[in-house]
C-alpha cells in the first residue's frame, strides 16, 4: 500500500459518531467496529469523496499535533486493516 | 396492516431454497428461518408455524397469513405474531422495537418514575425480572417486546400484553401459594392483576439494561458508553430483511439516536431466585439520582 493509493468507504458500511468514537457497522456481515477520534476523522475524510492517503495524511497533520512519520505509519496501518475487512475499497484511477 | 389470518394447519415440508437469514437460540437451536418469495417473505418457526408476509403498499404494510404446524396450538401462533412478526414489521416500517421486557418504576413518593427495560436473549430471565419488579409494586409494561415511540424528544415505552408468560418455577417463585397451574415444561400465561400489576399506559423510557449471557456471573452493573450501548443493543432488534441495506442504515441511525438519549447498562447476575432481591436493589439504586 502506498500513500498515492486512492480509497473510498464501502457502500456496505454505515457509520455514526458517538461520544468521540466512530462506530462502523458492516451491513454485509453484521460486524461492528470502533474507531478513535483520529480514526474517525480519517473515516470521515474517505466517506466524503475518494482520496489518496497522501491527502488524508496532510489533513490529519494539519489538524492533530503529531509528527508526520507517526501519522503516516498509523494511517497506513489503519488503511490496511480497513481494506482487509473490506470496509474501504481502493479506486483504480 | 390487516392483522393476522390463520390458515389450516399444514406440515412444514422441506423448502427448496436456503434461508437468507436464520435466528438461532443461545443453545444453538433454530428459532426461525427467513425465505424470500419475490417481494414476499416466508418466515418459518420450526414445529410451530409458517408465516407469509405479502406487501400491500408502502403505507399499508403487509398481509400476514399463518399456517400452524400440526399440533401447534393457536395461542402459540398468536404469541409468535405478537412477539415476533409485529415487531419485525414495526422495525421494517421505521419503528423501534427491541427484544425485552419492561416495567414502570414507582418512586419512593409513590409517583411514576419512568420505565426501565431489560434486553436479553431467549431464556435470559427478562420475564422473571419484570415479574419480580411487578411483585414489588412496579407494574410491568411488556414481557417480550419493547415498542418505543419518539415523541417531543422523549422515548415512550408502549404497554403490550397484560400477560406474563412464565415457566412453572418462575411462576411459583413469583406467585407462591396463589399459583394454580399444572407443572409442565412450557410457559404459562399469568395475567396481570393485584399480585403482578400491569401498566396500561405508555411511560417515558429512563434506562436500558442488557442482561449478560453468563447465568452464573456475580451481580454487576456497568454503564455502557454510547458506542458500547449501540453494539450491545443491535443484536436485540427485530430485522425482517438483513439484505435491505437502506432499511438497515435507517435502523442503525434510530438505534444510535436512542443510545445518545437513554442510559444503557450491562447487567450480570446469577440466575438464582435467591439473588433476585439483590438484583432489584442494585437496579433501583442505579435509578436514584446522585
Amino acid at each position: 500500500m502506498q500513500l498515492s493509493d486512492i480509497f473510498k468507504v464501502s457502500d456496505d458500511v454505515v457509520a455514526r459518531e458517538l461520544s468521540g468514537e466512530t462506530v462502523l457497522l458492516d451491513l454485509s456481515s453484521g460486524m461492528y467496529f470502533g474507531l478513535d477520534t483520529v480514526g474517525g476523522r480519517i473515516w470521515s475524510l474517505l466517506s466524503h469523496e475518494p482520496r489518496t492517503l497522501h491527502e488524508v495524511a496532510d489533513t490529519i497533520e494539519a489538524e492533530f499535533d503529531a509528527p508526520r512519520d507517526r501519522i503516516v505509519a498509523d494511517l497506513l496501518s489503519l488503511a490496511r486493516d480497513l481494506r482487509e475487512r473490506e470496509l474501504i475499497v481502493e479506486r483504480s484511477d | 396492516m390487516t392483522g393476522l389470518v390463520i390458515g389450516e394447519s399444514r406440515p412444514q415440508t422441506l423448502l427448496d431454497d436456503v434461508p437468507y437469514d436464520t435466528w438461532v437460540s443461545p443453545d444453538g437451536a433454530c428459532v426461525a428461518q427467513f425465505h424470500r418469495r419475490g417481494d414476499r417473505y416466508l418466515l418459518r418457526f420450526p414445529h410451530q408455524a409458517d408465516f407469509a408476509l405479502e406487501p400491500i403498499s408502502e403505507a399499508a404494510g403487509y398481509h400476514v397469513t399463518a399456517w400452524p404446524a400440526p399440533g401447534c396450538p393457536e395461542r402459540v401462533v398468536r404469541n409468535l405474531y405478537r412477539n415476533a412478526i409485529l415487531p419485525i414489521l414495526g422495525n421494517h416500517s421505521g419503528g423501534l422495537f427491541l427484544h425485552g421486557s419492561a416495567v414502570s418504576i414507582v418512586n419512593e413518593a409513590g409517583n411514576e418514575g419512568g420505565a426501565i427495560a431489560f434486553l436479553g436473549l431467549s431464556r435470559s430471565g427478562k420475564t422473571t425480572l419484570a415479574g419480580a419488579f411487578a411483585k414489588q409494586g412496579h407494574p410491568f409494561l411488556t414481557e417480550d417486546v419493547i415498542d418505543l415511540r419518539l415523541r417531543d424528544g422523549t422515548y415512550w415505552l408502549e404497554p403490550k400484553s397484560s400477560t406474563l408468560r412464565l415457566f412453572h418455577d418462575s411462576a411459583h417463585h413469583l406467585l407462591g401459594s396463589d399459583l394454580k397451574m399444572p407443572e409442565i415444561d412450557e410457559k404459562h400465561d399469568v395475567d396481570g392483576g393485584s399480585t403482578l400489576p400491569f401498566a396500561d399506559e405508555a411511560v417515558p423510557l429512563r434506562m436500558l439494561f442488557v442482561l449478560g449471557t453468563d447465568q452464573g456471573a456475580p451481580l454487576s452493573l456497568r454503564r455502557y458508553s454510547p458506542p458500547e450501548a449501540l453494539a450491545a443493543l443491535l443484536p436485540h432488534a427485530f430485522i425482517l430483511d438483513v439484505e435491505d441495506k437502506s432499511r438497515l442504515r435507517a435502523h442503525f441511525s434510530r438505534m444510535a439516536d436512542l443510545t445518545e438519549e437513554v442510559a444503557c447498562y450491562a447487567l450480570d447476575y446469577t440466575r438464582d431466585y435467591a439473588e433476585l432481591a439483590s438484583v432489584l436493589n442494585a437496579v433501583l439504586t442505579t435509578l436514584r439520582p446522585d
